[in-house]
């Protein structure tokens, strides 16, 4: 039986090429995505690893608690009199005060050096000892003295020609501050920190322009020789002052690392999801080829069966067929996964989001994993048509078979039916009923699958209407459109790939349209700003509160309202809040209070949502515990409680005096600007870009280019998404080619026969054409009216997040159909050549 | 040995001169015709008959479009078609020519009336409604017309071939063992019809057979050994045709 399988796959190599191009492709994201993220989780372990070699402790303040989310828990400052303490201590060889913060450079000519993807532009101080440097090392020049002295990352200086010598600005949550750039620093091999900036000082200035005067963020300790770190921590702990802690180095990079796969993880979960809707969609191909080669083996089947293959052996030889095409296939896909893994690197990098790199990481779980689930999916793909051909009796092989048409079932029907009315339910429930939303999720896998289960049924009227306007193309045409029709099953099948595909592209696109759309309207009813000041870099962290001060200074300027952003405990829940001026607030920002004051914040006031209130039961004059991780437990009193629906839509609202108290100074968002009566809002524009020349970490932009900076935001994310899900449409395309090569296959006879009665070559050639257009429009319009569905839901779901306008791109969505009936049009290329090619001798005389 | 009819070009629906086909290249090669003339009368009923492997379905095919001779030259009336290209053959073959096969003759997709005017549709054209209806009510198909080839008998989706091989008014018909797959009923009853086109109608028949009863049915039969033709009949009977194919040790 086993040659038999053998010899029966490599008599259609075409065949299986395409089945195992489209498993490969789904196998190829999965090992992609696998090699990509081991790939990124080292190369950080790496840099935390160097970063720190060399110190064996750690002194720093206890937090209060240990934050779930963000690179690292943020802490409060120790001061300098503990450094004193530490280097008394046993074992300590030497011990070194280090701070760090913000600090952007600027080049030659005072432009920002940005980073993309919002990576921070930081400053350390660099420790005098070189063993406590880690592998912080100098490339060129020398280490940092003094109050104007500075050195920066090796790429910095060479992709913005900062020469040693020269003289930049650097920027701070302070005043900016003239340096002289003595040294460039290297991290091991790398050139820069995972794209981040670094300008070094020593300490004292470190101190000075990051951090504050007497005060360090932590110690860092190099051990007597002979002294183990963990011994030395402890060493340490029996000096330390309360609220100070010694931990060995190793724990601080360990900590680093897990803060950093947390967010590796949502990365590889991302992923991950488009790798599976991939491997979905090529099930489809993978089942649409094993029934299409047990209808055309029937005979072959049969014959094994008469002459005493038992129905069991019929069944192994096809699920052996199976799984060896299943594991050929995912051998490919991890091949092809290396170059998946680099493509989406650079995919990411295009976007915005660049990730430090080393050497690709192909793990022994990534092959195990992607060799197993690429088997798995096909043999499962495989194993009803297999049972099915266990059903074929052995008479058949006397039969002149003629291929079945495969009319659904009426069971399936209902059961797709009903799927469809519960996903239905559930999701008008969850929308306009008080069912919970967790259930938004599975009602709309619950739509999708139950259409999936009606397509077959809907596949002949769907085939019946969309070739009408074929039968205008005579003959061929009404012919590709009852070939389309005759079997529902196989079109169906063959369109469900494309469904899928073109499902979640268009619920995208109309989510990030209505999302756009909403936006104007989510300024408009906020806020009464006339110019926004933003982050240089879009999705830059911030910038420094001095930015503010220049815009307040310009002519014209009413007031500018700063706010800010955070994380801490709020009645116990982490959580994110705004900061905001209160004495500003009001003028650029419309909070809509339904109680209280912005005003009345001061230093230990706190506004919060209606949601929350409504949730939690809280009022005006309530008290709220916070807990802050610098500072641990503070008490807050509601002084207001607003929508929380607009410019700013956190649960919580804070002053910036509050947060500076609460958890050090911290970067400004944004700065909503309003204008004196009479004053021209382009003058005034002009005239606050002169001033922020001096700030380059940040710009302003009138509504209109806030407005399109936020789109093109959302626009860059869509691409993102439609592109990862692109891998899905192409694998449906090789589902439409796969499916035309079988179906030319089977009818040779038929195209000899017309061939014949005088079909030309170009007939045949549109017929085929013709088809392969008809099943990808049934794909394509039914997955355009899924997606509209979708994502017409998706934003109403998120109607209460402001998503209020609601926006089909019409022209996208027709552009996609089209290009889908386009890719038809290319997918039968080749299987109408091969028809056009039908032998017609061979075909007509009976065998 | 050589008792080919002399070629008369004013009556020849269609005629073959000194066409050869060869299979295969070098010692392999395989003779299936040689130095074949034939000429086929307009409104006659001609069939071809001779043992297995004596070239009759060749000839039959080269007269009839589907393939081309190794050498020589094949006429439709006065159309050479041996040099004609794949488009030029094909359209001819729509327009001019009728086919009834042995088996598999018909779409499975459409309706018996869809069959019947299929070459029609090919051409772009509309049927003549009054001419097919009476070659259908000729067949006695009217009442089958909307069904689909596979709720019809082999009897039925032959006669609908037929139909469709007549009604594009084709200059010849050609049929290649159209009894082959059907029981006797049946093939008397396509017999009987193929006889009457061509008395009632003036259509021209060519057909290949190797049941000297299906030949009894024709004007003429040319009888194949060897890739050569070797004699004819006119006016044909089972026992005259039976009798001389044992002569040629069939």
């Amino acid at each position: 039986m086993f040659t038999a399988t053998l010899r029966g796959m490599l008599a259609h190599k075409v065949r299986l090429a395409l089945t195992v191009a489209s498993i490969a492709l789904g196998v190829a994201f999965l090992a992609g995505t696998l090699v990509l993220t081991d790939t990124m989780r080292l190369a950080f372990d790496q840099l935390f690893g160097k970063v720190s070699a060399g110190t064996d402790a750690v002194v720093r303040a206890e937090a209060a608690y240990s934050q779930s989310e963000g690179i690292s828990t943020s802490r409060a400052p120790i001061p300098a009199s503990v450094l004193t303490q530490v280097r008394q201590a046993d074992g300590v060889r030497t011990a070194e005060g280090s701070v760090s913060g913000y600090a952007l450079l600027t080049d030659n000519s005072g432009r920002a050096v940005l980073t993309s993807g919002g990576a921070p532009t930081m400053g350390y101080s660099l420790p005098a000892d070189p063993a406590l440097r880690g592998d912080v090392k100098l490339l060129t020049g020398a280490a940092p003295s003094g109050a104007h002295q500075v050195a920066i990352d090796a790429t910095s200086a060479e992709e913005h020609h900062i020469a040693l010598g020269s003289t930049i600005k650097v920027l701070f949550r302070g005043p900016t501050q003239e340096f002289t750039v003595v040294g460039t620093v290297g991290f091991g091999g790398e050139k820069n920190l995972g794209g981040t900036t670094g300008a070094y000082f020593d300490s004292a200035t470190a101190q000075q322009v990051l951090g504050a005067p007497g005060l360090f963020d932590s110690i860092s300790v190099s051990a007597d020789p002979g002294v183990a770190p963990a011994d030395l921590a402890q060493k340490i702990n029996t000096v330390l002052p309360d609220g100070a802690e010694a931990v060995t180095g190793a724990t601080v990079v360990k900590e680093s690392a897990d803060a950093v796969n947390k967010d590796l993880k949502v990365v590889t979960v991302m992923f991950m999801i488009f790798a599976g809707i991939a491997l979905f969609v090529g099930s489809f191909i993978i089942w649409n080829t094993f029934t299409m080669t047990i209808t055309q083996r029937s005979r072959e089947i049969a014959l094994l069966r008469a002459i005493g293959a038992t129905r069991r052996q019929v069944n192994r030889s096809l699920v052996l067929e199976a799984l060896l095409l299943g594991l050929v296939a995912s051998a490919v896909g991890i091949g092809l996964g290396l170059l998946v893994a680099k493509g989406l690197n650079l995919l990411m990098g295009a976007v915005g989001f660049s990730l430090p790199s080393t050497s690709m990481q192909v793990e022994p779980r990534t092959i195990v994993v992607s060799l197993l689930v690429g088997t798995v999916v096909t043999v499962l793909a495989a194993l009803v048509p297999a049972h099915r051909a266990t059903k074929v009796l052995p008479v058949e092989a006397l039969r002149e078979a003629v291929p079945g048409a495969g009319n659904p079932t009426k069971k399936r029907v209902i059961s797709g039916a009903v799927v469809t009315v519960i996903g239905l339910t559930g999701l008008f429930m969850t929308l306009y009923a008080d069912l919970s939303m967790k259930l938004f999720g599975p009602s709309l896998l619950a739509i999708i699958v139950g259409v999936l289960m009606l397509l077959p049924a809907a596949a002949r009227p769907l085939a019946s209407l969309i070739g009408v306007p074929l039968r205008m193309r005579g003959l061929p045409g009404e012919l590709a459109r009852q070939n389309a029709m005759r079997n529902p099953r196989r079109t169906s099948s063959t369109a469900a790939a494309l469904m899928v595909g073109l499902t979640l592209v268009v619920s995208m696109g109309v989510f990030a349209s209505s999302l756009k759309a909403s936006f104007g309207d989510i300024i408009g009813d906020s806020t009464n700003a006339a110019l926004f000041v933003t982050p240089s870099s879009s999705q830059g962290p911030g910038f420094s509160p001095e930015a503010i001060k220049a815009v307040q200074g310009v002519s014209g300027v009413d007031k500018v309202s700063a706010s800010g952003w955070g994380q801490a405990r709020f009645n116990g829940a982490d959580s994110s809040y705004s900061a905001v001026d209160p004495a500003t607030a009001t003028a650029g920002l419309n909070l809509r209070l339904s109680a209280g004051s912005v005003s009345d914040l001061g230093t230990t006031g706190i506004v919060v949502a209606q949601s929350a209130a409504t949730t939690h039961g809280w009022k005006v004059g309530d008290s709220i515990g916070t807990e802050f991780a610098e500072t641990g437990k503070h008490t807050m009193k509601i002084v207001g409680i607003y929508d929380s629906k607009g410019w700013i839509s956190d649960d919580f609202v804070i002053s910036i005096a509050a947060q500076t108290a609460a958890a050090g100074p911290q970067l400004i968002n944004s700065g909503l600007v309003t204008l004196l009566p009479g004053a021209d809002r382009s003058t005034v524009q002009k005239a606050i870009t002169a001033a922020l020349a001096d700030h380059p970490d940040a710009k302003v932009l009138d509504r209109k280019g806030f407005e399109k900076e936020a789109g093109g935001f959302i626009d860059k994310l869509l691409t993102f998404v439609t592109v990862m899900l692109l891998l899905a449409v192409i694998i449906a395309l090789l589902g439409i080619v796969n499916t035309l090569v079988l179906s030319v296959f089977e009818r040779t006879r038929e195209l000899g026969l017309l061939r014949a009665v005088g079909m030309t070559r170009a007939q045949v050639r549109a017929m085929v054409r013709w088809e392969s257009v008809v099943i990808s429009l049934i794909g394509a319009l039914s997955g355009a009216a899924l997606g509209i569905g979708l994502g017409l839901a998706l934003s109403q779901a998120l109607a209460d997040e402001g998503i209020k306008a609601i926006s089909i791109p019409g022209l996208q969505v027709a552009l996609y159909v089209v290009l889908a009936a386009v890719a038809g049009v290319l997918a039968a290329v080749g299987p109408a050549r091969s028809a056009a090619k039908v032998d017609v001798l061979k075909a007509v005389v009976a065998d | 040995m050589s008792a080919t009819t002399t070629i008369a070009p004013a009556t020849a629906a269609a005629r073959a001169e000194g066409i050869s086909k060869f299979y295969g290249t070098g010692d392999a090669t395989i003779a299936a015709l040689k130095d074949v003339s034939v000429s086929l009368d307009a409104g006659m009923f001609t069939a071809i008959m001779g043992p297995s492997g004596s070239g009759k379905s060749t000839l039959l095919h080269m007269l009839a479009g589907l393939d081309r001779p190794t050498s020589g030259e094949v006429f439709l009336g006065d159309t050479q078609i041996t040099s004609l290209n794949d488009k030029a053959l094909t359209l001819l073959r729509r327009d001019q020519i009728g086919f009834i096969f042995q088996s598999f003759n018909l779409l499975p997709t459409m309706s018996a009336a869809e069959n019947i005017v299929l070459p029609i549709r090919i051409a772009g054209r509309k049927p003549d409604d009054i001419w097919v209806k009476s070659i259908v009510d000729k067949l006695g198909l009217a009442d089958r017309l909307s069904h689909r080839p596979t709720e019809l008998s082999g009897g039925q989706q032959q006669r609908v071939a037929a139909a469709r091989a007549l009604a594009s008014r084709p200059q010849i018909v050609f049929a290649d063992e159209p009894t082959g797959a059907l029981d006797s009923a049946s093939g008397t009853e396509l017999l009987g019809f193929l006889r009457k086109a061509v008395k009632e109608l003036g259509q021209t028949v060519v057909m290949v057979t190797h049941d000297p009863t299906a030949a009894s049915y024709a004007d003429r039969v040319l009888f194949l050994a060897d890739g050569h033709v070797v004699d004819e009949m006119f006016e044909p009977t089972a026992d005259a045709v039976l009798d001389f194919m044992k002569h040629l040790g069939a």
